[in-house]
């Protein structure tokens, strides 16, 4: 097979930081290249090299043209797309009040006697969304699409520079298992056109259902170089990727008393988000797990809780007395209740500000004396966290935005942790996590359980759900359609938890 | 040591030092005489404090219009005070920072209950206090008033003029506030990220009619000094106001969209656009060249903000 990328010995250091250190990544025509590595690896960096975002320090980068690979050198985004690298980043990057058809074209929009040219921008985006055999309307607005056609409309949006190389960070992190299936489906037809696909994903389960060959970053290096990766197993990448052999944590079992009064009950709520008959309960020292596919309104459930969205029917109650709470300051001050949330970047963490502030912003009057923060009990408190977590930090003044994203969700939690929670409401807690980060994690959240605390776990990850909670509530359609006591037999749980979905699917 | 060098508010120190010496060099040391000095630090009190009234809305990503013409409405209505109605000093002083604090807190209540942009409220309140500083006496002058306020305003300490260290102590209270105190912080969490501020328990929108509050409170200390240490008011004090308050804290490295806050930048920017008044008065220069390099540093010290955000914020 044809090379059509080649990134050889490329280095781009950050103040500080040495993010790649001779990576070389080399992409054949026709297959799904997976790069892998863990937070913090080089993995991004890379990406945004490939991508003209940052220019290298060192190494060079050689694409496919017609007398051969020729080396290039992007002065820009733009530069890169052009020459046939497309791209579809973590984060979004869609107009949401422009259509599909608008959007997909945005970066050269055809024009006609100086004004857009509608009748060719519609059909362009019918050609690339055809590539992708989708059905999505080029004149809907994409505000009003669903996650996982957003997801869609930005590889036709990367395919619509005649993309020969594409580059896909995390697509399926805000996507269910099924959705991902389909754009799988669409990746794999892409590389029979003759497309290379570079990917990059946290879940090893769909890499290898997905993916031809490998390359492993670690430490801003290449420890494994385009190899085939049926020659491996999942063991032996985790290895690769982690640097030391792995070992799958065993979780401290925990018997929470099912006697005791629950910490946090909801008794036929109904919200002004759309939640109907919701009954739920956690008790102190146990974990529930909330599952449901993305859009069935459980971040949004937990944010009625919290006073965000109205409650418009039924009780809830903390600690047995009723509560009606108004906002977060009330949630935490007068019911000691916590929410992690699911965007730490957007709504968990002042990106901007020091690691001591954003810990501290939860308790800044116990901490201060005669109206004054104290900074030594800041600084304190944020060296108790950091021990406390293993966040990595070199120092409580360094910026939060500067963190990989594992310490950044846990600096997320530790300022609710600091608040002297007992009941706390984790949303997504290791998306885009690599898998050590995730194990802690999870060590973490059971520790916390263990200790007493009440935890209302949010997740669209069953692997997690199944091994954390001691009880699932399946979540469809803004109702609980089911809760299941977990025997953490991953093969019946998962069963009766897609059943659940199903069975509310048919009722329907 | 290498991070202080880094820092904006280093670049301004020296940017200043240097200023200072060559203008002192230039003027054959006429800069650093008693009387030059004091001048030179007397007019610097009403930009330095007008530049952190400013930077108290920008710390929650707002603007505030208003600050310069509500300088002048609470410089007319304490005069008017102390002419008309014949009040003593101490109370005219303490009614023009209720005023102006009150005017602040009805810009910040107007924000947060008509979801109306800050800019535009403050717009309009800006329209509506230039009509009613004219109201107060029309385009007369007041003076001759409160001796006792009069001389506060002209007396110095070891040759320091008493208003330029209340203006010292204002930016030092301010500092104070931001650094140390949960309302500070809290307002720079909202300003960084409202989104994980209501997350974190911080009210928005108190953070929002905090800041305005105490915008409105700094022009009334703004006033203060006017009143004190101009000796006449009239009803065009304030029109010349607006520029500056936006200069100090721009140039001074504060962010526009909120979060991030410098009193040492903002004073020491005020420090740079007096030097740059001096010189135009040393050398006679015309006036509309003094605007001119003002409006031409602001708009370099936001590409050079961007520039450094480029360079230190892209990591990874």
């Amino acid at each position: 097979m044809s090379v059509v990328l080649s990134a050889e010995k490329l280095v781009k250091t950050f103040p500080g930081v040495r993010a790649l250190d001779e990576a070389t990544l080399t992409v054949s025509a026709g297959t799904v290249h997976a790069l892998l590595g863990e937070n913090g690896a080089g993995k991004s960096t890379l990406i945004k090299l490939l991508t003209g975002v940052y220019r290298p320090d060192g190494g060079h980068i050689r694409l496919a043209g017609p007398d051969g690979l020729r080396e290039v050198r992007f002065a820009g985004p733009q530069d890169a797309q052009r020459a046939g690298v497309g791209v579809v980043h973590q984060e979004r990057n869609l107009i949401p009040a422009f259509s599909v058809a608008e959007n997909i074209c945005l970066q050269h929009l055809p024009r006609r006697n100086g004004l857009l040219d509608r009748a060719r921008i519609r059909a362009e985006a019918r050609r690339c969304l055809d590539l992708l055999e989708v059905d999505i309307d080029p004149d809907a607005p994409v505000s009003g699409l669903s996650v996982a056609q957003m997801q869609l409309v930005e590889i036709a949006k990367a395919l619509s520079a005649d993309s020969k190389v594409l580059l896909l960070d995390e697509p399926t992190a805000s996507l269910t298992g099924d959705e991902a299936d389909r754009l799988y489906a669409v990746v794999r037809r892409l590389c029979e056109r003759g497309h290379a696909v570079v990917l990059v994903s946290h879940k090893l389960e769909e890499i290898f259902a997905v993916a031809d060959t490998v390359t492993v970053l670690r430490d801003g290096r290449s420890v494994a170089e385009a190899e085939p990766l049926a020659a491996h197993t999942r063991g032996q990448i985790v290895d690769l990727m982690v640097g030391r052999a792995y070992q799958e944590v065993r979780l401290t079992p925990r018997t929470p008393d099912p006697t005791a009064e629950p910490a946090l009950v909801l008794a036929a709520v109904a919200t002004a988000a759309g939640h109907h008959d919701v009954n739920l309960a956690v008790r102190p020292g146990e974990i529930l797990g909330l599952y449901g596919l993305v859009g069935a309104g459980r971040s949004e459930l937990a944010k009625a809780l919290l006073g965000l969205k109205q409650i418009t029917a039924g009780e809830v109650r903390v600690h047995g007395k009723a509560a009606r709470i108004r906002d977060v300051g009330d949630a935490l001050r007068r019911h000691r209740i916590g929410y992690v949330t699911e965007n730490r970047k957007e709504e968990g963490l002042f990106l901007s500000q020091t690691i001591a502030r954003n810990t501290a912003v939860t308790v800044w009057r116990r901490l201060s004396r005669l109206g004054l923060v104290r900074d030594r009990a800041e600084r304190a408190l944020v060296a108790e966290y950091a021990d406390r977590l293993g966040i990595r930090l070199a120092s409580p003044d360094q910026l939060a935005g500067q963190l990989s994203g594992g310490n950044q969700q846990k600096v997320s939690l530790a300022k609710w942790l600091a608040a002297d929670c007992d009941v706390l409401i984790i949303d997504e807690p290791t998306v885009g996590i690599d898998v050590r980060t995730k194990a802690a994690f999870h060590e973490l959240i059971t520790g916390l359980a263990g200790q007493g605390m009440a935890i209302l776990l949010i997740s669209s990850d069953l692997p997690e759900t199944v091994t954390l909670a001691d009880r699932i509530a399946v979540m469809r359609d803004f109702a609980v359609v089911g809760e299941l006591v977990n025997d953490h037999e991953y093969h019946r749980m998962s069963q009766a938890v897609i059943r659940l979905i199903h069975g509310a699917e048919e009722a329907a | 040591m290498k991070n202080l060098v880094r820092t904006n508010e280093f670049t301004l120190a020296a940017v200043a030092v240097v200023g200072f010496a060559t203008l002192a060099v230039a003027t054959d040391f006429n800069l650093l005489t008693a009387g030059t000095m004091d001048a030179f630090l007397s007019f610097l009190a009403v930009p330095m404090v007008i530049g952190l009234a400013q930077m108290v809305v920008l710390a929650v990503g707002q603007m505030n219009l208003s600050v310069g013409v509500l300088t002048g409405f609470c410089a007319m209505a304490s005069a008017w005070l102390m002419v008309d109605a014949a009040l003593p000093a101490p109370l005219a002083v303490l009614a023009a920072l209720a005023l102006g604090a009150l005017v602040g807190l009805l810009n910040g209540l107007l924000v947060v209950f008509t979801r109306i942009n800050g800019f535009i409220v403050t717009l309009a309140t800006m329209t509506v206090l230039e009509g009613l500083r004219y109201g107060v006496h029309g385009t007369g002058t007041y003076q001759g008033y409160s001796p006792g306020l009069r001389a506060v305003g002209q007396a110095s300490v070891l040759g320091i003029p008493v208003v330029f260290l209340l203006a010292l102590a204002v930016a030092v209270v301010a500092a104070l506030f931001f650094r140390r105190t949960v309302s500070g912080r809290r307002l720079l969490a909202s300003g960084g990220n409202p989104f994980a501020a209501r997350l974190s328990g911080i009210s928005n929108d108190r953070a929002l009619v905090l800041a305005h509050t105490l915008s409105g409170l700094l022009a009334g200390v703004a006033a203060v000094i006017v009143v004190a240490a101009f000796g006449s008011v009239n009803a065009s004090i304030g029109d010349d106001l607006l520029l500056p308050s936006f200069a100090a804290p721009i140039i001074g490295g504060v962010a526009l969209v909120g979060g991030v806050v410098s009193v040492t930048g903002t004073v020491l920017a005020a420090f740079l656009v007096r030097l740059v008044d001096v010189t135009q008065a040393q050398f006679d220069i015309n006036r509309r060249w003094v605007d001119l390099i003002i409006g031409a540093v602001v708009l370099g010290a936001v590409l050079l903000g961007r520039a450094r955000e480029r360079l230190t914020g892209g990591a990874r």
